[in-house]
């Protein structure tokens, strides 16, 4: 009991601060600080198939461009209101990855991670194929403008329902049956957990929640959607924001979040990186990356976890009485 | 006493127009601008799919550079700060806006791709901060001024482009058999419109056939097969470089030798080299440019080539080949120079609108010898002439070369 409220207490300080954030923030800073909410959404989805289900995903690139492209469509052709655009691509985001999680249940580890860089790859492609619906190379543009604060607003509000969401999905029995589906899949389901459900469940779910990112990442584009945003490297980059923030815990998301948010920018300033000619930034990630696994193979998260466990080992030996035994 | 009060009013009013004169005589300078430099800014693919285009900034930087030793604009140095949006919008927005709000740059320059330009061109307007001589020829730059009065393009637009393929076979292929290659989204239809406009209701029955292909397809070969059954002599490619080089490959290796027409964009050496090396037989392709070809017998010496030579050994160093996007890069930065000059001293943001908008400059030195860059209130198209050039393969340095012939086409707008 102590443990929750302690984490209510980290919550809460965060929506604090975040809610405070952007007065000090400049209307730049604030965008970036957009951007670290939409990745911050995208990851935690990838969390949860990936992490908690053991679902290999290298495509959720493709769920977020259906989310971006349903914001902007239906921004630009009927005039729906932003807002009421996200929860519209929740829902057929989260469609999608039920249709593609059926069949993908039934493939696992490479397989299942090939099928899904399939869909990263082929998404894109399919809006070339329907022009007159979006624009095709020369994109489609949401009705009208969306201001720095904005976007900050919503990008933050949509992060931090969906963590509770997150949440509420990974305490209880949902959350168990993922976890069980993870660690063995036979063990699973001679104790009664429905494979096929649950795995696609939890794509679904991912998936909606990449929708959501997506939508969010249109608008931090100037509202402007354009198959070439959602290349095979932003799949890529989620699923090395995942591997940064830690699989299997929620704690670590935001830093992987902040990683892959600010990193384009940073590493356009950076001197270090700037004076590599070609590509500094992906070098620059792939670098991180290497580091992480070998040094923190579990990620932000479980960094977090060990100083957690050294504080509360040195606690005890220094004689000070833990908040178990106290 | 009285003379005295008179005195002291006058001297107050004299006080007064010279605080008034001296609180204009300081105006506030636009961003970007200090009483030594003008700093610009623009969005550029050093990595991803397009990052073969790199050379254009490089070869603007190093414009800049050489005119900063020579005194700079009005004695300000350019300063240029480019970023890598790796052709993809949602990179280019953030990079924009840090441009913008963080750099203060005084205008977005030069920046390349219609799809990131498209991404930050409502956002860049509404800031009004100039977004000029973007690289990229479409025609949105030049003709949504009105709702875009802040951006302008460059080079000669891709209708335009087409419209001169129509009028060279109209008038001098009379008995043209034409097969058409395009590419299936806005970019292979734009042209493929202004080519059949271009052609007239009699020149449209000299087509028999166009196919289409998706960006996506991993093989041309159907296409071009059907072209050559359909009979056709005259091969015409509104493609982009990779299905452009394929196509050119599979029509040698299918025994079909028609003559070709290739588009500008696909039509650099670079890219007719590699379809030389995978067997192809491009010898004599015809294109039509409007930069100077510095691999063509007919130009390296012209004083364009050498100056860009030095130039480009000078400040970007090490380059062994120079092509037509090395000349762009400069044909572009001086024209943005030119622009400079004329935006008021100190430059401000609506002069450099101004100055791009009554441009009637002669004697660019890389663009084809005798073109014109002229604008106006209702032309927003800088460089409206091209060249018809063919293909010679193994020029200097080994690299083949574009080299013109023919009359100056005008595609005024």
């Amino acid at each position: 009991m102590r443990a929750i409220l302690g984490r209510l207490a980290i919550c809460a300080a965060a929506a604090v601060v975040l809610a405070l954030l952007p007065f000090t923030l400049s209307g730049l800073n604030q965008v970036l600080a957009a951007r670290v909410a939409l990745y911050f959404i995208a990851i935690l989805g990838l969390n949860i198939v990936t992490g908690y289900t053991g679902q290999i995903s290298i495509g959720h690139g493709a769920f977020m461009a259906i989310g971006g492209y349903t914001t902007a469509i239906m921004s630009a052709d009927h005039h729906t209101n932003l807002i009421a655009t996200l929860p519209l691509s929740f829902a057929i985001a989260f469609g999608c990855g039920v249709v593609v999680g059926l069949p993908a249940s039934r493939l696992s580890g490479v397989y299942l991670a090939l099928a899904t860089l399939a869909l990263a790859v082929s998404i894109p492609q399919l809006t070339l194929k329907f022009s007159h619906f979006t624009g095709a190379r020369n994109g489609i543009s949401v009705d009208g403008t969306v201001g720095y604060l904005w976007l900050y607003g919503v990008s933050w509000a949509c992060a931090a329902i969906l963590f509770v969401v997150a949440w509420l999905v990974l305490r209880g029995r949902t959350g168990r049956a993922f976890r069980a589906v993870r660690d063995s899949e036979v063990a699973a389901a001679s104790s009664g957990v429905s494979l096929v459900l649950y795995k696609t469940l939890a794509f679904g779910i991912s998936a909606a929640f990449a929708g959501v990112a997506g939508s969010l990442f249109v608008l931090a584009t100037n509202g402007y959607a354009q198959p070439d945003e959602f290349s095979i490297f932003l799949s890529l980059y989620i699923l090395i924001g995942a591997a940064v923030a830690g699989l299997g815990s929620l704690w670590g998301v935001m830093g992987g979040a902040a990683f892959v948010a600010l990193l384009p920018n940073i590493s356009q300033s950076a001197p270090l990186i700037r004076s590599i000619p070609v590509g500094g930034q992906d070098i620059a990630a792939g670098l991180v990356v290497v580091l992480v696994m070998l040094l923190l193979p579990t990620g932000l998260a479980g960094l977090l976890q060990r100083m957690a466990l050294a504080a509360s080992a040195l606690r005890r030996r220094s004689g000070i009485p833990t908040a178990e035994r106290g | 006493m009285r003379w005295k009060f008179g005195f002291l009013a006058f001297a107050a009013g004299v006080a007064l127009i010279a605080t008034v004169t001296s609180a204009t005589g300081a105006q506030k300078l636009d961003p970007g601008v200090t009483a030594k430099t003008i700093h610009i800014g623009g969005t550029f693919p050093f990595s991803g799919p397009a990052a073969l285009y790199s050379a254009i900034p490089l070869a603007e930087r190093a414009y800049f550079l050489y005119v900063n030793a020579h005194g700079g604009v009005n004695g300000r140095k350019i300063q240029f700060t480019y970023y890598d949006d790796g052709y993809d919008p949602s990179k280019t927005v953030p990079l924009t806006q840090k441009l913008v709000e963080q750099d203060k740059v005084f205008a977005d320059y030069g920046s390349l791709g219609t799809a990131p330009v498209l991404a930050t061109r409502a956002y860049l307007n509404a800031k009004k901060v100039p977004q000029v001589l973007v690289a990229t020829g479409d025609s949105y730059w030049g003709t949504d001024y009105k709702k875009y009065p802040w951006t302008i393009g460059w080079q000669p637009d891709y209708p335009g482009e087409a419209k001169i393929y129509a009028q060279f076979i109209n008038s001098k292929i009379p008995q043209a058999k034409i097969g058409i290659l395009y590419q299936n989204d806005a970019y292979g239809q734009n042209y493929l419109n202004a080519f059949k406009s271009g052609l007239g209701a009699s020149g449209q029955s000299k087509i028999v056939s166009a196919q289409s292909y998706d960006v996506t397809a991993p093989s041309v070969q159907q296409q071009v097969v059907a072209l050559k059954v359909a009979g056709a002599n005259t091969f015409v490619l509104f493609s982009t470089p990779a299905a452009t080089i394929q196509a050119l490959v599979i029509a040698t290796k299918i025994g079909w030798h028609p003559t070709e027409f290739v588009n500008n964009v696909s039509a650099t050496e670079t890219f007719m080299a590699l379809a030389t090396k995978a067997g192809g037989n491009v010898e004599g392709a015809i294109t039509a440019g409007y930069v100077l070809d510095p691999n063509s017998a007919a130009e390296t010496s012209k004083p364009g080539a050498v100056l860009g030579k030095h130039i480009l050994d000078l400040y970007d160093g090490g380059k062994s080949i120079f092509d037509t996007n090395d000349m762009y890069g400069l044909a572009s930065a001086w024209t943005m120079v030119q622009a400079l000059k004329n935006a008021g001293n100190p430059p401000t943001r609506a002069g450099l609108m101004q100055a791009l908008l009554s441009l009637n400059l002669k004697g660019n030195p890389w663009l084809y010898p005798g073109f014109t860059e002229k604008t106006s209130a209702t032309d927003h198209f800088p460089v409206e002439q091209l060249v018809l050039a063919r293909y010679h393969s193994g020029g200097p340095a080994g690299i083949g070369s574009f080299d013109p012939f023919g009359r100056v086409f005008n595609n005024t707008h």
